[in-house]
């Protein structure tokens, strides 16, 4: 598992360098952005100062190894539009973004496991119907409208819940972790009712019925088990996608998080940001996959031997 | 069995200390919380002139030397008390006597000095100094305690009404631009800054002017204006003080206000065929400017005649708006084409993303117009960064014939914080370059502030109405939204700041 989990690291980190060259070039080919930072009227003397003393005139390849410099000296750059080290404007975003992550991805993961379990166990009786029904049309709602909707009904008609905000009371959670849940939910719904369906068609769970294993028993120990494999693959990549930044409920409930940074920072132009936040998220998302793989190996002692 | 048990309990516990690891407070009472589209990037006073920054720092946390009434655009006194011209190019400025800045340190002729070499400070690249004072040469000299001479290399005859832009700090503060604590004389000082929460100012004590009611004041950012609506509607918030026109549906809370933005679309003269004058002519008569009002535009916005909005002195109420007539401008086309002009020409109408509310449809509407009047015109929208990069100069110089949609305020008392920059020949962003107009900029910005000055002004914009610079279009219209339980009024200075110590709780 050491060896395995080294190789994993290196073959991570060789992605991380790939994709941190791409994103340095591809940024820098949307050009100076000297006249994002300074205002209309400013002197054409004005804006060629802000360009040299940002190195904005360099040759790319000459901004390319001051970047690896910097790099090689653990400096990530300040960003342009805050002012501040890169590295602590990414930080305070991420652990946004990870926060609702931790919180939705767990609820997902064991809601969709029981509900598909349980849809999986009777196919085509009322709770599956109703079951498939709910995660399609999770699966497809639109994030924007349901959290508008949300706003409307929750917050302005009944006055349950706040409209939005980033606050440590409970009740300003809700929302936001629901819109956000509805569509991993429904996703896994299915994953996890597809892949039970097929367990449970198997000989071992005939196996088990015949010695008389009880049902919840064979349901969630023996079943489950085994089925989990694909639901994990599948929550691993909603996480991902969660811990790139869930962008629109961030816009919209006033979350200060990395998806919103991200887009900020592509509009800006503020590269050390991009770069950074990239470099945050890509290192969360190669630790996710090796979580992943992880569980794989305690889920199934075959992968584990292999 | 163990560890399917432990792999479905390990996510519920990390979502539960996930959910217990932050903490929050709410305001209420006497606190007034001011929801805003964007927070600042950075929170200097330097940098006040932008709109996110002005709306938390100015005349709440710092204070200008004068102060230009919005409604009359006229300046009065604030930490300066009185304003000579003792030269050419000398002002003598008296400082108001028994101020303190929010650290305790005194205000006076050497915190003056201090603070407004800070701001025009050429290390920095603050905002006031590049957007207000960037061709202005000046230097201060402590002449007493509580008097100080502002020279400059050129005369600059409204430099008292340019002092309304220019916000005095407090002499500690870090040297350059980027200080993250602003220390000012306003009625509120700076408590804290939680990026991508709040900014949370407090009332202070010792503020030399009347006590304010607003004990203070909580700023928040949210992106989306229907949620900056829906936030005062809920009473979570006091102030939106910019919402859509879509979201303004509350007559009780909203308000319309001129926001002092001015939009048109520039015409590059320089370029065939809109440097023949019968199609620049044609393109104004083309627009249906009612059409678009209450539509795509709010009912409540004013057919623009000058860039300047009727509040700014030299703002020439005589000029007439274009009439919509489709049959003149198809004739001045024609007219033109007669003549060997390639009316054919492929003209580009480029707008940029999300500049106000319903930008493109504006562009694909106003592209429909131009189209049915005989004008080969293709529509481009772009986001900020290209745009600006187009809007400025050096010009690209195989760019072709464009339409540039653009938004311009001034709400700073005068017409040189934009007709020099627009229409000026060496102005940064004209496309224009006319010797009367030049001279009336030049004999304008050297006439000292009343009737003399505000004549010279109106003639140049008659000059500009006269040569068709622009597709007219509107002077806009803000929306914000005030929680009936505070008495707020938004003026056309709301666009860029709030004036916290006006607010009285109902």
């Amino acid at each position: 598992m050491g060896t395995y989990l080294i190789r994993r690291a290196f073959h991570s980190f060789l992605s991380l360098a790939g994709l941190l060259i791409l994103v340095f070039f591809l940024a820098r080919l949307t050009g100076d952005p000297t006249n994002l930072y300074l205002p209309l009227d400013a002197t054409l003397e004005a804006r060629q100062e802000f360009t040299e003393k940002h190195g904005f005139n360099d040759p790319i390849y000459v901004q390319f190894g001051r970047y690896l410099v910097q790099l090689a000296q653990g400096d990530l750059g300040d960003s342009l539009m805050k002012a501040r080290p890169a590295i602590d404007v990414v930080l305070e975003a991420f652990w946004v973004t990870l926060s609702l992550a931790a919180v939705v991805i767990p609820i997902a993961l064991i809601g969709s496991v029981v509900v598909g379990a349980l849809a999986a166990y009777k196919p085509g009786g009322a709770f599956d119907r109703i079951g498939t029904i709910a995660a399609l049309l999770g699966a497809s709602a639109p994030d924007f409208w349901v959290a508008i909707t949300g706003i409307i009904i929750f917050s302005l008609t009944l006055g349950w819940l706040p409209t939005s905000g980033y606050e440590g009371h409970l009740v300003y959670w809700i929302m936001p972790v629901t819109v956000l849940l509805i569509r991993p939910f429904g996703l896994l719904v299915q994953v996890a009712r597809g892949s039970m369906l097929s367990v449970f068609s198997s000989a071992f769970v005939k196996t088990a019925r015949a010695k008389g294993v009880k049902e919840r028993s064979v349901i969630f120990i023996h079943a489950l088990r085994n089925a989990m494999l694909p639901v994990i693959t599948v929550a691993g990549d909603q996480a991902a996608g969660i811990l790139n930044g869930a962008v629109i409920v961030e816009t919209i409930f006033g979350w200060p998080g990395v998806g919103k940074l991200m887009i900020d920072s592509i509009f800006n132009r503020d590269f050390a940001v991009l770069q950074t936040s990239i470099l945050v998220t890509a290192v969360a998302i190669f630790t996710v996959n090796i979580a992943i793989d992880i569980a794989y190996a305690f889920l199934d002692p075959r992968i584990r031997h292999n | 069995m163990k560890w399917t048990k432990f792999l479905l309990g390990l996510p519920l516990a990390v979502s539960a200390v996930a959910l217990m690891a932050v903490t929050g407070a709410e305001a209420a009472g006497k606190i007034v919380t001011v929801v805003l589209s964007e927070e600042p990037d950075v929170i200097d006073p330097c940098e006040s002139t932008r709109s996110n920054v002005g709306r938390i720092v100015k005349q709440n946390i710092t204070e200008t030397l004068t102060f230009i009434d919005p409604k009359t655009a006229k300046i009065s006194a604030k930490l300066a008390t009185g304003w000579k011209q003792t030269g050419d190019l000398t002002w003598q400025i008296s400082l108001r006597k028994g101020v303190k800045f929010h650290d305790g340190s005194d205000f006076n002729a050497a915190s003056a000095k201090k603070a407004i070499e800070r701001t025009l400070n050429p290390k920095s690249d603050c905002e006031i100094r590049l957007k207000m004072f960037g061709n202005v040469k000046m230097s201060v000299k402590v002449v007493d305690d509580y008097t100080i001479d502002i020279s400059t290399v050129k005369t600059q005859p409204i430099l008292p009404t340019m002092l309304g832009t220019m916000t005095i700090t407090g002499p500690n503060m870090q040297p350059l631009k980027g200080d993250r604590n602003p220390v000012g004389t306003g009625p509120y000082k700076f408590v804290k800054w939680v990026p991508g929460q709040e900014v949370v100012t407090t009332r202070f004590d010792g503020y030399w002017g009347a006590k304010p009611e607003a004990e203070g004041a909580r700023y928040i950012f949210r992106k989306e204006s229907a949620v900056r609506a829906a936030m005062v509607k809920a009473g979570e918030a006091d102030i939106a003080p910019n919402i859509a026109l879509q979201d303004a549906t509350d007559k009780k809370m909203d308000f319309g206000y001129f926001n002092s933005e001015t939009t048109r679309l520039r015409i590059d003269m320089s370029q065939k065929p809109l440097d023949d004058i019968r199609i620049r002519q044609a393109m104004n008569y083309a627009i249906d400017r009612d059409a678009l009002i209450g539509s795509i535009f709010s009912e409540d916005v004013v057919n623009m005649t000058n860039l300047v909005v009727p509040s700014i002195p030299g703002h020439n109420p005589a000029l007439k708006v274009w009439p919509y007539d489709l049959a003149k401008a198809k004739k001045l086309v024609a007219e033109a084409k007669a003549d060997g002009v390639d009316v054919g020409k492929e003209i580009v109408m480029l707008g940029r993303l999300g500049i106000y509310p319903n930008a493109t449809e504006a562009m694909e509407a106003m592209h429909a117009m131009l189209s049915e009047a005989g004008l080969n015109v293709k529509l481009k929208m772009v986001e900020v960064s290209q745009w600006v990069d187009i809007f400025t100069k050096p010009f690209a110089q195989d760019r072709g014939p464009v339409l540039q949609q653009g938004q311009h305020d001034n709400n700073n008392g005068d017409p040189v914080f934009s007709v020099f920059f627009k229409y000026g020949c060496e102005g940064p962003q004209s496309t224009t370059c006319d010797k009367q107009v030049d001279a009336g900029i030049t004999k304008a910005s050297a006439t000292a502030a009343g009737p003399a000055r505000d004549k010279v002004w109106q003639d140049v914009f008659a000059r500009l109405h006269e040569l068709v610079v622009d597709v007219q279009m509107f002077h806009m219209i803000g929306y914000s939204r005030v929680n009936p339980r505070i008495n707020f009024t938004p003026s056309i200075s709301t666009n860029s700041e709030v004036h916290i110590a006006e607010v009285k709780f109902n």
